[in-house]
């Protein structure tokens, strides 16, 4: 049993964790940080590199939670995060979700609706605020 | 930090074992192939006039036999082991194999094009071009490509036609656009 | 002097100010995004030639070519990607640095270091290019003949590592260069009349770096995105302008006269500048892990050597890097023949251009340093976006040459073509070069024997040509040493070319 958090290496993504990490710890269970990319790009900010993710390990350990982190290059970021919900049999799925006029969201889609749409179990979404950064 | 940046500059690893590049012989014998029509189109010309004291198909002559003595040498080279070195590039994973099936859908869209645009003409057969290429290139949001590609083929087409004085033809939407 | 301040009243009319902003933009934008170099960019934009004023056209181009050199520095910086093979050595340690947290200092030095030596090696260009185009004015055809033989020699064989790589595509170029019917019959037109003008350089280019780049990418596509180091608004203390100084003049000194020289071009110039500041240095230990010096110097050369390669294009016509070659089919494009009448028939032209050379270069500076961190953007652009576009503009350039589907088709044939070059590893430029070559040296060599009545001896019966097949001779056996010599300490030369960038 796990709660999955769909991490992005941004403000989003730093709430998402921060309240996946509290509610992990509430409930006594696992943590699965999923950061993937399509990779089609050169650049993609949101794609953590190495430190971070060893920093973000560090932290969530320090707090005395098991976690894993999914860290790669994928086809289709919205069937990762469900894909990793359904085989760690997650209680809960966490992700960031930001605010799009309604134009953008037909024309950008949105990878946090199809994670809410398409997930088996609870999902948490959540918004970025002050004082929630974990790292 | 240390993901990618290590590689960029060293390249993929070179083959150590000795391979015969058997794609080269391609090589050779496309120059095989181009060198012989150069040859044989030089033969069919005729004597130039007496003030061309370069006859026509002097440089057909040298270029042509240049070449053949070049797929020679290359299907030697290639033969004693020569290896090519693909080009590298920013954009280029050479580490993985050649995604052939990529470009063949990149063809086929391109045929389309060059059997359309005389009669749809630039805005449709453009935005056409934008999409499917885009599309094939793995990119997932449709709307998106659809809504980019139409604005791009019409700027372009209002871009060349007014601003650059260049008519286009419009095709199908001639008296539309 | 007189007709350089005329130049500047061309170069600073409102309209031709914009396309030299439009021109440092794009030049920037296309030298820092993946797969899109400043040749390709000039390629794409010849359409423009059809309507727009040669003198703006040409300072739109200009700017490319400058702002090219400057945006492949910041790739090789932020990202150690060096887009074009002028910036491998920068990113050696440009990169470093950036790693260190001194990414603002490497690009202050690379933009500021390219502003100093692009200013010289204009200055250089002003002085050099009227003179030389007064001493080759007085030169026949035979001397012509043979500095465009030598000139398509050196760009085959001293370049690139596989000398017989650049031969096959020499004469692929100058097989493609037969096809017409220049000298009265229909060659290699296969009886189609659509070939009878010989096929409009503009595809050839367009095919050659454009659509062979972007299938040859497609076949290989990226799926990791780099580490992209974050970066702030560039600036450099005082200890930086210290140590930069003195490489940015050096990497001038060593850049302009290899890009003047045919096939000089800008990587043995980085490449020496950058041994030439680890071994002057005062600081050797830092070299290796980010010294300024090594950025500062090879930036400077890289740009130096983009103001030299105008020398030889302006005065003799002759281009020697794959963007001057791609500018002089824009030229030829307005009926323009570079050269030594070029200076004194079109001399508002000429002089409005090189003083937009001097505009562009200011403006790479002011406009470039506050917009680093906006350039590093542009590489989150989706590469199905770019690559599609790449194609998009490609085929509507060469549609726009005739509107016939006939264009089309040739764009993809060759451009399988040259798709087909980058995976044998042949280079890019002889085959560009031998297309635009081949029907000239075929006409100076008839106008030579015409005069001289169909005797050959007239061919090195001057003495300019006499010294250049000495150095074309000089050339074939230094090549054939250093092959031979690699080839011994060396079994596998195809490991040379990584020996070199690594070293």
């Amino acid at each position: 049993m796990t709660v999955v958090v769909a991490w992005s290496a941004d403000e989003y993504g730093a709430a998402a964790l921060a309240h996946g990490v509290a509610q992990a710890e509430q409930k006594h269970e696992d943590l699965v940080v999923v950061n993937v990319t399509r990779g089609d790009a050169l650049v993609d900010r949101r794609y953590a590199d190495d430190d971070e993710i060893a920093r973000v390990t560090a932290a969530v350990k320090a707090l005395g939670l098991e976690v894993r982190i999914a860290h790669g290059v994928v086809d289709d970021v919205a069937a990762a995060v469900v894909e990793e919900i359904r085989s760690t049999d997650a209680t809960l799925a966490v992700v960031g979700i930001r605010h799009r006029s309604p134009v953008g969201k037909m024309l950008m889609g949105s990878v946090a609706q199809r994670i809410i749409l398409d997930a088996p179990c609870p999902v948490l979404a959540v918004k970025p605020e002050a004082g929630t950064d974990l790292v | 930090m240390t993901i990618a940046t290590e590689k960029t500059l060293a390249g993929p690893e070179p083959a150590r074992s000795k391979v015969v590049d058997t794609a080269q012989y391609g090589l050779a014998a496309f120059l095989l192939v181009v060198g012989g029509v150069v040859l044989n189109d030089a033969a069919g010309l005729e004597k130039g006039f007496a003030d061309q004291p370069v006859q026509p198909y002097a440089f057909g002559f040298v270029i042509g036999t240049v070449l053949v003595l070049l797929s020679v040498l290359l299907a030697v080279a290639t033969w004693r082991g020569d290896v090519t070195e693909a080009e590298d590039g920013e954009d280029i994973d050479l580490t993985h194999g050649s995604d052939w099936a990529t470009v063949a859908k990149l063809g086929v869209v391109f045929v389309i094009v060059v059997a359309t645009i005389s009669w749809l003409g630039w805005a449709i057969v453009g935005a056409f071009l934008f999409v499917g290429t885009a599309r094939v290139l793995g990119s997932r949001t449709l709307i998106l490509d659809i809504a980019i590609g139409t604005a791009l083929s019409l700027l372009t087409w209002y871009g060349f036609y007014v601003g650059l004085g260049i008519p286009i033809p419009a095709g199908v939407l001639d008296g539309v656009l | 002097m007189d007709l350089l301040l005329d130049g500047f009243a061309t170069a600073l009319t409102p309209t031709n100010l914009l396309f030299a902003v439009i021109g440092v933009l794009l030049g920037t934008a296309v030298g820092v995004l993946p797969g899109i170099g400043p040749a390709m960019t000039v390629a794409l934009l010849l359409p423009v030639t059809y309507s727009v004023e040669p003198s703006s056209a040409l300072i739109m181009f200009a700017g490319i070519y400058y702002g090219g050199m400057y945006g492949g520095s910041t790739t090789s910086i932020l990202l150690n990607t060096p887009g074009e093979s002028s910036s491998v050595v920068t990113a050696l340690e440009g990169n470093k640095m950036a790693k260190n947290g001194r990414a603002a200092q490497a690009l202050a030095t690379a933009a500021i270091g390219s502003f100093i030596a692009g200013t010289i090696g204009t200055v250089l260009l002003v002085i050099l290019a009227p003179n030389i185009a007064d001493l080759v004015v007085k030169l026949g055809a035979p001397s012509y003949f043979a500095i465009m033989l030598l000139a398509l020699f050196a760009v085959t064989a001293v370049l690139g590592s596989s000398k017989l790589r650049g031969f096959v595509a020499l004469f692929l170029g100058l097989a493609i260069g037969l096809i017409g019917t220049t000298t009265g019959q229909a060659r290699l037109t296969f009886g189609e009349a659509k070939l009878a003008d010989g096929i409009d350089i503009v595809i050839v280019a367009v095919a050659i770096f454009a659509i062979g780049e972007a299938l040859w990418v497609a076949a290989h596509l990226r799926r990791k995105p780099l580490d992209i180091i974050p970066v702030g608004q560039p600036w450099m203390s005082k200890s930086d302008w210290g140590r930069s100084w003195k490489p940015w003049l050096r990497g001038t000194a060593f850049g302009f006269p290899f890009g003047a020289l045919p096939a000089g071009g800008a990587e043995v110039p980085t490449f020496l500048s950058y041994i030439t500041e680890r071994r002057l240095t005062k600081h050797p230990e830092e070299f290796g892990k980010g010294a300024i010096e090594g950025v500062a110097g090879p930036e400077a050369a890289n740009n130096a050597s983009a103001a030299g390669t105008l020398v030889p294009l302006l005065a003799i016509g002759l281009p020697t890097t794959a963007t001057a070659a791609v500018i002089l089919v824009a030229m030829q494009n307005y009926g323009l023949q570079p050269g030594p009448q070029f200076l004194d028939a079109n001399p508002k032209l000429v002089w409005g251009l090189l003083a937009s050379l001097f505009i562009a270069n200011t403006l790479l500076l002011v406009i470039n340093l506050p917009l680093a961190p906006v350039w590093a953007k542009l590489l989150q652009i989706p590469r199905p976006y770019l690559y599609a576009g790449i194609l998009f503009f490609a085929s509507l350039g060469a549609y726009s040459v005739n509107f016939d589907a006939f264009d089309l088709a040739l764009l993809g044939v060759i451009g399988v073509l040259g798709l087909a070059m980058r995976r044998f590893g042949l280079p890019v430029l002889p085959l560009i070069i031998g297309v635009i070559l081949g029907p000239r040296i075929e006409d100076q060599l008839t106008q030579a024997l015409a005069i001289s009545q169909g005797d050959v001896a007239t061919l090195w019966s001057e003495p300019v040509a006499v010294v250049v097949y000495i150095v074309m001779a000089l050339l074939l056996v230094g090549t054939v040493v250093a092959g031979r010599r690699a080839g011994a300490v060396q079994p596998d030369p195809e490991n040379q070319n990584k020996q070199e960038v690594s070293a």
